[in-house]
């Protein structure tokens, strides 16, 4: 009821501004009206998303300046993506981009490890435990809090407990492994054992994702189709087979698209469990050339991963875009 | 010696027998085992944070699986050794802004691409989603340039915004977007168009339907939109971590504050295992008691896209 000891002469005008504005939007056609509510949207994506890209694709057309006080020196065209691909750029970056007869620290082969071993693992899993969910039995509820809750864990966190899983002489794990002969003594330091724990900590903390979508598609499915096909004689596995697989495939296919663009960017995890140094994958790489100011070949490297995330994205959108209106619904 | 292997041979066949009389119980033995394996798994590690919290740093040698001593005030030493409130104060205000800006902005976007149909709707909202897979690397240079007053526009150069929150709330609420935008859109396009056009020639104005109708209707995926905004700022790593310095008075967050005990001459692990305790906790409520959302926010907005 403030307002009403307010004299009057002083809500007027700010009253019939407001109305102005009002009207004026009112009178917009609509597609103007819509671009004029996208004005944020669009300001916040230009400035902190478009713009960013094209900087950094254009950075990645010049050369490294280590020196001088400018950030980068005459434009070179595409020649660092050149170097970079042939590898004549490895020397001068902290660990070789590509370099096969170094699988483990060279950042492309490391990257493509981690996502190939994470995902494939996590689609298992991820498969299996979504079927557990999909069952009744008692205690679901807290069932599935318990399997989500390494989801939600800070990335920092999850590098933490895996670092402290490893730490030699702390770890009860490194013990009884490098007896057995599958990691050395002190994994964190070795970067075949690192990339292994580091893949280790993904699947513990995004199985539970993949699960969730997952249980998603399978929720969906018509439960009435598993009862025409026991009344036919269709056996446990011809239902899995003929039913649920296919039905639950689209689901599946955004889940493995998310997790395979995810594990391609992997940055946190493999910093806080070992290092950039010991497992370089290519977004360590970006940050560590970055950091040593040749921000001609970082801008490249970054270019490059978001050119193999678009590609990917592309496949995924010519090939399933027909169906079920493409799963991106648009 | 053949005695026994007569009852093991017979046991094992009458469980088969059993097995195939009644298939329904052997799955349901087999459902628990995986449940147990999946629980362990999932809950070890957060044991083992414990273990590592209770035991004394100088007993942290060949550690086994249960805690060597018992020490509780290892929590308050955390609070003690460095301004850990601080770190997780500063990450609590800097998801907050993120999700502020993420719902205002977002609902706005949300509403125009859930409501409407107009030109160059298809081609905007694949932007957008693409937007969302870009590697952060991709945007790291140019957006350090732009908050180190490296970059100038008509003269005037960009203000300082490293080691303030904007310099993370700003591109995580560019980068979390794209997700709350398609969430929130499937929850304005299921509002019947009845109710809007019914306000509207009850003389209210587009704004005022959106406020009026469209918000107080759509507040279930408000919520949802936002305990997701929070959660996914919280935890994220990449800007967190580069666009601070790293000292609580500069606002870094929480990944900072564990990195502090990773300390020159010794790395307190006791110190360590029980800040990540301590980190964990305001997600950790989140999920508990709000994981129907979560699990409906994270499956929607992944499959909508």
């Amino acid at each position: 009821m403030a307002t009403e000891n307010t004299p009057l002469t002083d809500r007027r005008p700010r009253y019939r501004l407001d109305l102005a504005l009002l009207n004026r939007i009112e009178r917009l056609s609509e597609t103007q009206f819509v671009y004029f509510m996208l004005v944020p949207v669009l300001l916040l994506l230009g400035s902190m998303a478009i713009w960013p890209l094209l900087y950094t694709a254009n950075l990645s057309l010049h050369a490294d300046n280590v020196l001088s006080p400018d950030i980068v020196g005459g434009f070179v065209g595409l020649q660092n993506y050149v170097d970079l691909l042939t590898g004549e750029a490895n020397p001068i970056l902290r660990r070789p981009f590509f370099d096969l007869s170094r699988p483990f620290t060279s950042a492309v082969p490391v990257t493509i490890l981690f996502t190939l071993g994470a995902v494939v693992v996590e689609t298992i899993l991820g498969f299996a435990m979504a079927l557990v969910l999909d069952q009744r039995f008692r205690g679901r509820r807290f069932a599935r809090v318990a399997l989500i809750l390494p989801w939600a864990v800070p990335i920092v966190i999850q590098g933490m407990i895996f670092y402290l899983m490893f730490q030699p002489s702390i770890g009860f794990a490194v013990g009884p492994l490098s007896d057995l002969g599958l990691i050395s003594s002190s994994p964190l330091a070795n970067s075949q054992d690192a990339l292994l724990i580091s893949i280790l900590a993904d699947i513990w903390k995004q199985s539970a994702f993949m699960a969730l979508l997952i249980l998603a598609g399978l929720q969906s499915i018509d439960r009435s189709l598993y009862e025409v096909a026991k009344v036919e004689g269709a056996s446990r596995l011809q239902r899995f087979r003929t039913i649920t697989f296919p039905l639950v495939l689209p689901a599946l296919l955004v889940a493995l698209l998310f997790r395979t663009i995810a594990a391609l960017k992997v940055y946190g995890v493999v910093e806080t469990v070992a290092s950039c140094n010991t497992v370089p994958t290519v977004s360590c790489l970006v940050v560590t050339t970055w950091n040593a100011h040749r921000y001609g070949s970082a801008a490249a490297i970054a270019f490059l991963i978001a050119i193999a995330i678009g590609l990917l994205l592309l496949i995924y959108l010519v090939q399933f875009r027909g169906e079920e209106g493409g799963g991106l619904g648009i | 010696m053949a005695g026994s292997e007569e009852t093991e041979r017979n046991l094992v066949q009458r469980y088969a027998k059993q097995a195939i009389e009644r298939p329904q119980s052997t799955y349901r033995v087999l459902l628990y085992v995986a449940l147990a394996f999946f629980l362990i798994a999932s809950l070890f590690p957060f044991y083992w944070l414990f273990v590592i919290a209770l035991t004394p740093n100088r007993s942290i040698v060949d550690m086994g699986l249960l805690p060597k001593g018992f020490q509780p005030g290892v929590f308050i030493d955390v609070f003690e050794q460095i301004p850990f409130h601080i770190y997780m104060l500063n990450s609590v205000i800097i998801a907050t802004l993120t999700t502020i800006i993420v719902l205002f902005v977002g609902s706005i976007a949300g509403y125009v691409f859930g409501r409407y149909d107009f030109p160059g709707r298809t081609p905007l909202l694949l932007v957008v989603l693409v937007i969302s897979y870009f590697p952060g690397v991709a945007f790291l240079i140019p957006l350090f340039q732009l908050f180190t007053e490296n970059i100038a526009f008509l003269g005037v150069h960009s203000p300082m915004l490293y080691n303030t929150p904007w310099s993370i709330v700003m591109p995580l609420s560019a980068l979390t977007m794209p997700l709350i935008i398609f969430l929130l859109s499937t929850f304005y396009g299921q509002i019947p168009d009845g109710l809007e056009d019914a306000a509207r020639i009850e003389g209210s104005t587009r704004i005022g339907a959106l406020f009026r109708i469209i918000i107080p209707l759509s507040a279930p995926g408000f919520a949802t939109a936002g305990i997701l905004t929070f959660i996914i700022v919280y935890n994220e790593f990449f800007f967190s971590y580069l666009m601070v310095s790293g000292t609580a008075g500069e606002w870094a967050p929480v990944l900072h504050g564990i990195f502090q005990f990773q300390g020159s001459q010794q790395v307190a692990y006791d110190l360590m295992a029980a800040a990540s305790i301590i980190g964990v906790v305001p997600v950790a409520i989140l999920v508990m008691i709000a994981q129907d959302r979560i699990v409906s926010g994270l499956t929607q907005g992944a499959l909508k896209e």
